[in-house]
């Protein structure tokens, strides 16, 4: 029987290339576009499990309030780890990671460096905590001794082959010699380790033996005793507050309790969060690196859900209106005895054939489309062809989707009363019209809320691009590494500014880009008490940083050589003024400090106060903020005038060369660099746009096949409409209109949900736009005339074939 | 063989009811060969759907060989039709995907029977319809008299004990009209009851009795004395 089911299955397929292209087609869109989604969805969930005990492994975060403002950090003190370590019999072992960002490195002899731009300090039970082998070198000395370092197998092919980079010494920043004493395979893509390549023994570092416990920078995990519950351990956690913070902070705050600390509206609270979820779950100040969200993979778990529904509805929608062809063959075998299960397994067969035709199809495309979808959405996956389980999980569910979608049909189809079709009577009227107008309306309010997010994503990108910031971004080239130039880095500048392309520069390391930066805490003279401890951000800036990146006053003065005290001057910003309580007026002339609880603090006086510029992510609000004038400057910011930048960029390279004869010239753009921090925004909007297009595909093809049908149901009518004297156009319209009501209706539906949920998801910004009425319009506008396009072909086509011709097939 | 007593049907739509059979009364013996005759929509289809139970009387009763059957549910006379019941119709209504082997073995798939027996069964019918040469063409590929050849081996492949013919020569030439009545009265003689609409007189006369239908009542009986006459 099963045979014969196929075997009808197949050859009626055959019978109708255009349907079962159609039909074929729709389903293996939405199903690559499913089978995109879930590896992209598959690869976000497998984050970080790879690690061999994993489910026991978590981090320590800190949430701050102090000195009015607010902390969600990812790091906490340099002592905590070992503190957890001696005192809770729960925990098996520690380990902290410390960011040092990027570095230059080359082998001891070489000429040049090479940049490596995530290295790390770790402690020496960093290999055991995360189980990661060592390819060469000893996995129980490696990190324990002061200046060595393990590579990742590519930064040692890099500098060494594998088995040669044992022992060899390495040059850091052109100042630090550090050994060799590991290589480990690089780090997995779906591990929150994944940017790093070169891991430095904490041994060696200073900062990371000082029983500093308010300064938040150390990553730390912990992995638990197996059998040990993380909930049991919060308690002890937080008791740390007594055991070890309050002592160290009555230090420089004498006669400070946490009671008092806790009435002034400040907290310190410790958490965990699992390993497993840092990468769905977490976002805090800073983290190991860049995160997702689980808001993401809801996004696209619907959209890739959306696909398959699409397409499921488009083969329901062409199957019950091409049942019209089966009406007979429906009638034949209930009259020659069969039941109507029967029937519905041999349709239920034949959706599972078009179903597994369009799984072939659909690998086909995914795998053509899988490196542009990487190139989207970042990421590296590919199709896990060689694991069993993938395939059983891919077969089963393309037998579920043949089931789904073929259940309709199916159950339409066997309903047919035999001695009705077989006389001819009903068989312009098969019914299920009003079922199959609700598909499509459901087909065209998914797509038309697609259209609206994805002019919403773009809309936003849009308005952050271009939205004032404070400063310019345009035009500015960062010259990265300059303290490798050492004595002559003034020079340097001055060379620079002489370039007749170049307006003005700056040496900084604090840019308005969104980087690692810590908050510290200051005080007003005669006001340091906790309570009245302001939190913010200390940069480090010189003569020329306000002038190169046009950030404007307003109130006071820049800085100026003129004036020797302004080497302990500082200025302001807004959002510090508005946490002191002043006005910028007021401001001028206080006087601040940052080093309470040394000796001899100095304090600055405030010279100026800038208008606020946004220098982190526009998802954040602007915090409070200091410019002071010294420091060791990692960068140079460049302000060109319009132009050809290249041969201004060869220009300064070439002062580079001279001053820093071999070593690495390293630039980027500010405007890159700031587009950056949207990258999450720009890949969600990209995805948008492809799903949203294969989705209105899905809708059209379903719209194609169904004009189609619509028109070939028509033939009589349309005939005798001709003969009557309607004109080409007439008729055209009036096919064409009666799929506009329903697109009309799925506007109505999508567009107020389409406005809803974009809302929702614009909360996420502090800078947003509101949704423009134009956007509505838009959406639907196109979504009109998609449809009519789609639609008035086939009208077209039957609206011109000869009246005789048609009353005569009739 | 059939006994049918003050059998209605109507079909309603939103507005109005249509009365299709009438307080009909028949009855046909095993072995009997009856026409069915009247003018279009005098209800001469739905009264053979209904003795071929693909659909159900409104009112009064049909018993087929002794059950009665007007109340049914479709899947209990989907069972008591499988092998009781052969069909030919006016538009031979075969499918148009399946051979014609296939679409004779169609009957005998849905009784289940083993692939061997069916090969058997399937050959010997079609040898007897002289088609067998056509097993494995498609039925576009066959002239209107092949197919409807085709038709009644699927209608008798299984044997049945009663054939119902919905105007068998309605689409045929007289020529293959002729074929097909002299194929339909050999199985009558050999035993099987036969049921025939028909409009033409001509084809009426193979049939031992003329039933004749106007608006849904049966006006006159006839016996038809002349059989064998015009062959």
């Amino acid at each position: 029987m099963f045979k014969n089911y196929i075997k009808i299955a197949w050859r009626s397929l055959k019978k109708q290339p255009f349907f079962t292209f159609l039909n074929t087609l729709g389903l293996a869109i939405g199903m690559a576009g499913g089978l995109l989604i879930s590896l992209y969805i598959y690869d976000e969930l497998s984050f970080d499990k790879m690690f061999p005990d994993a489910d026991r492994i978590y981090r320590i975060n800190a949430d701050i309030r102090f000195g009015g403002s607010d902390m969600k950090s990812a790091e906490v003190s340099a002592p905590m780890a070992q503190a957890i370590q001696n005192d809770f019999s729960q925990i098996e072992t520690t380990t902290r990671i410390r960011n040092r960002g990027s570095l230059l490195l080359r082998k001891s002899g070489a000429e040049s460096n090479t940049r490596e731009s995530n290295v790390a300090f770790v402690d020496s039970t960093f290999l055991k905590m995360f189980g990661i082998d060592l390819l060469v070198g000893d996995a129980k000395s490696a990190l324990t001794e002061p200046n060595t370092l393990v590579l990742t197998k590519t930064a040692a092919e890099k500098h060494f082959g594998l088995q040669e980079a044992l022992g060899q010494k390495m040059l850091l920043n052109n100042s630090e010699t550090y050994t060799v004493t590991g290589v480990i395979d690089d780090l997995p893509a779906n591990s929150l380790l994944r940017d790093h390549s070169v891991f430095m023994a904490m041994a060696g570092f200073e900062d990371a033996q000082q029983m500093l416990w308010t300064s938040h920078n150390y990553f730390t995990f912990i992995k638990l005793i197996p059998g040990a519950d993380i909930a049991d351990f919060q308690e002890p956690l937080q008791s740390m507050l007594d055991t070890y913070i309050f002592p160290y902070v009555q230090g420089f705050f004498p006669g400070i309790t946490k009671e008092g600390f806790i009435a002034s509206g400040n907290y310190l609270n410790y958490s965990t969060i699992p390993l497993t979820d840092i990468h769905l779950y977490s976002s805090r100040d800073s983290e190991l690196s860049a995160n997702s969200s689980i808001q993401n993979v809801y996004i696209l778990f619907f959209i890739g859900l959306f696909l398959i529904v699409l397409a499921s509805v488009n083969f329901m929608n062409l199957s019950t209106a091409h049942s019209l062809k089966r009406a007979k063959e429906v009638g034949i075998r209930k009259t020659l005895g069969s039941n109507k299960s029967e029937l519905i397994r041999q349709f239920l067969t034949e959706s599972g054939l078009i179903a597994f035709i369009s799984l072939l199809l659909s690998i086909i495309i995914t795998m053509v489309a899988l490196p542009f979808f990487n190139e989207l959405s970042g990421k590296s996956v590919s199709i896990p062809f060689a694991h069993p389980i993938f395939w059983i999980i891919l077969l089963m569910a393309t037998l579920l989707l043949g089931i789904f979608a073929g259940s309709y049909p199916a159950f339409f189809m066997s309903r047919f009363v035999a001695a009705k079709v077989l006389q001819g009577s009903g068989q312009n009227s098969i019914g299920g019209g009003r079922i199959r107008n609700s598909l499509v309306v459901f087909q065209f309010a998914i797509s038309v809320f697609l259209i609206v997010a994805t002019l919403v994503v773009f809309q936003q990108l849009q308005y952050i691009q271009g939205k004032d910031l404070g400063y310019a971004k345009d035009q500015i080239l960062i010259v990265e590494d300059v303290s490798v130039v050492g004595e002559q880095l003034q020079s340097f500048k001055k060379e620079v500014q002489k370039l007749a392309q170049v307006s003005n520069a700056t040496l900084s390391g604090y840019l308005p880009i969104p980087s690692f930066r810590n908050n510290n805490s200051f005080f007003k003279e005669r006001a340091t008490e906790q309570e009245n401890a302001l939190q913010m951000q200390e940069w480090r800036v010189d003569h020329d940083y306000l002038s190169t990146l046009d950030i404007a006053l307003v109130a006071g003065r820049d800085f100026d050589r003129k004036f020797a005290t302004d080497s302990t001057a500082m200025i302001l910003n807004e959002s510090a003024v508005d946490l002191m309580g002043v006005t910028p007026d007021e401001a001028l002339g206080m006087r601040i400090s940052g080093d309470l609880g040394e000796e001899s603090p100095i304090f600055y006086t405030v010279i100026g106060v800038v208008k606020n510029f946004h220098f982190e992510s526009l998802r954040e609000n602007i915090g409070p903020l200091n410019l002071s004038l010294g420091g060791f400057p990692g960068a140079m910011a460049v302000k060109i005038k319009a132009g050809d930048f290249t041969d201004t960029l060869r220009q300064i390279e070439s002062i580079w060369n001279q001053m820093a004869p071999g070593q690495l010239f390293n630039y980027r753009f500010m405007e890159d660099a700031f587009n950056a921090t949207y990258e999450a925004e720009q890949k969600l909007g990209h995805i948008f746009v492809v799903f949203t297009i294969l989705s209105i595909l899905i809708a059209c093809l379903g719209l194609f096949g169904l004009a189609a049908f619509n028109a070939q149901k028509r033939t009589k009518e349309i005939g005798i409409r001709k003969v009557l004297g309607a004109s080409v156009g007439q008729i055209t319209f009036r096919l064409t209109t009666d799929f506009l009501k329903m697109v009309a209706v799925a506007i109505l539906i999508s567009l107020p949900l389409g406005w809803y949920a974009m809302n929702k998801w614009l909360e996420d910004f502090t800078y947003r736009i509101d949704i423009p009425w134009w956007i509505l319009a838009l959406a639907a506008f196109l979504s009109v005339a998609i449809a009519v396009v789609t639609v008035s072909f086939q009208s077209i086509k039957a609206a011109i074939v000869n009246p005789v011709k048609s009353l005569r097939t009739e | 063989m059939i006994q049918i007593q003050n059998l209605k049907k109507s079909f309603r739509t939103e507005e109005v009811e249509t009365l299709a059979l009438n307080k009909v009364n028949l009855s046909v013996e095993e072995g009997e060969f009856a026409a069915i005759m009247g003018p279009s929509g005098c209800g001469k289809s739905t009264l053979l759907n209904i003795i071929g139970m693909l659909d159900n009387p409104t009112e009064g009763s049909y018993k087929f060989a002794g059950h009665e059957v007007g109340g049914l549910k479709e899947r209990q006379r989907t069972e008591l039709r499988k092998g009781n019941l052969g069909f030919v119709f006016q538009s031979f209504n075969l499918i148009d995907e399946l051979t014609v082997f296939e679409n004779v073995e169609l009957p005998l798939i849905y009784l289940k029977e083993n692939k061997s027996s069916r090969k058997e069964k399937v050959m010997k019918v079609l040898e007897r319809m002289k088609i067998a040469h056509r097993a494995k063409h498609f039925p576009h590929q066959l002239s209107g008299g092949q197919q409807q050849r085709v038709a009644i081996a699927r209608a008798v492949v299984t044997n049945p004990k009663l054939i119902l013919a919905d105007e068998p020569t309605g689409n045929l030439d007289s020529k293959n009209g002729l074929e097909v009545m002299n194929l339909l009265t050999e199985l009558n003689q050999e035993g099987t009851t036969i049921v025939m609409v028909t409009h033409s007189d001509h084809d009426s006369h193979f049939a031992h009795r003329i039933i004749n239908l106007f608006d849904g009542q049966i006006v006159t009986e006839s016996k038809n004395r002349a059989i064998g006459a015009i062959i």
